[in-house]
């Protein structure tokens, strides 16, 4: 059984900056930690935290943060040990959204990157079923969490509206 | 038996649509979130036995096919899938805005707006979602119209099967799940 003191966010955010080149870290609320670490160390980084302790990925995701051009991977880890939620975020260039998997690292991660391959268009290295389609079958577009997609659009020009011959009033009361 | 036939049928099939009308079976098979108005419906609040309704397992002794709530594309491909396999004469049942115009979801990449274009309704019901009350109304409409002839949507699925696949094809490409399910 680990002692909580010594596995506490303080003993966490110490060690963590002793190895690796961490500029500062968020707690959003009490038991979640949350940094930023480049993208070389992102992958040695979730090796040692699951080595101390945090053996769950909870989620894969991605933020397009399209005015600096980057997309913002987010993993979020969990330790059942002492209930800290942790999340390692790292930035890809958006005109080059090239990452590695960490299928080795967590298995379960693999539909994870599936998921953000589909809907932001990240390329997992090593991962070949990411390129396979696991919502959006037959998509042909480009992907649509990507800010610069239009769902107005796509759904206008695929989907066929219903037609009402009919003027229905909008508003209650007004004319 | 007082039944007006403008429709056209034989005796045979006057008959037959009188039996039919009540004996539907319901095919278990729930989308969007409509799904949560059907226990109700068929438990014993509201009961949709005493309609001569039941749930059935498969769609190949189904008569009537549900389409509780949006559909996404993704699920168009099986619920098109389930209807051609259910055994004609077969009735399409559609819940809610979301069905009738696409509802909130109308400006959505994955989900259709008009259920019409790609499968032959028999019956809207409007709400959102439509509660059981309205749901057991449209299941007595269903019946009536059964009874009448009047609902012949898989006449009209045969009848104009250029249109429904040429929209089939527009929205979903093909129409045949390549998963790793089916593979």
């Amino acid at each position: 059984m680990t002692n909580s003191t010594s596995n506490s966010i303080e003993n966490l955010k110490d060690l963590l900056t002793k190895h690796y080149d961490i500029k500062e870290f968020e707690e959003p609320i009490a038991l979640q930690l949350a940094f930023n670490i480049d993208k070389e160390s992102a992958l040695d980084a979730l090796a040692f935290l699951k080595s101390q302790g945090f053996g769950q990925l909870s989620l894969l995701t991605c933020i397009d943060w399209i005015e600096s051009g980057q997309f913002q991977l987010v993993y979020i880890l969990m330790n059942w040990d002492n209930g800290i939620h942790l999340q390692l975020r790292t930035f890809l260039d958006r005109d080059k959204p090239v990452f590695k998997t960490i299928q080795h690292i967590y298995p379960g991660v693999k539909y994870y990157e599936r998921d953000v391959h589909e809907f932001f268009g990240v390329e997992f290295e090593g991962n070949e079923e990411s390129y396979q389609h696991l919502f959006l079958e037959m998509w042909t577009a480009d992907p649509p969490m990507r800010k610069d997609f239009d769902p107005v659009k796509y759904s206008d020009d695929k989907y066929s509206m219903r037609e009402y011959t009919t003027e229905f009033p909008t508003k209650i009361g007004g004319k | 038996m007082a039944i007006d036939d403008k429709v056209g049928r034989d005796a045979w099939e006057k008959l037959g649509d009188f039996f039919r009308a009540r004996s539907i079976w319901m095919m278990w098979y729930c989308t969007g979130c409509g799904a949560i108005e059907m226990p109700p419906t068929m438990t014993s609040r509201f009961d949709m036995e005493r309609l001569g309704m039941g749930p059935m397992a498969t769609p190949r002794q189904a008569d009537v096919l549900l389409i509780t709530g949006y559909l996404s594309t993704k699920t168009l491909r099986r619920v098109i899938y389930s209807y051609e396999q259910m055994q004609d004469p077969k009735y399409i049942v559609a819940f809610g805005s979301c069905a009738i115009n696409g509802g909130i979801y109308f400006d959505s990449y994955a989900t259709i707006n008009k259920l019409d274009d790609y499968l032959p309704v028999d019956l809207y019901i409007a709400g959102c979602m439509p509660r059981p009350e309205a749901i057991m109304n449209a299941f007595n409409t269903l019946q009536q119209s059964i009874r009448k002839g009047e609902a012949d949507g898989w006449k009209r699925y045969k009848k104009n099967s250029e249109f429904y696949k040429e929209n089939q094809r527009k929205a979903i490409g093909e129409v045949f799940v390549h998963d790793e399910f089916h593979e």
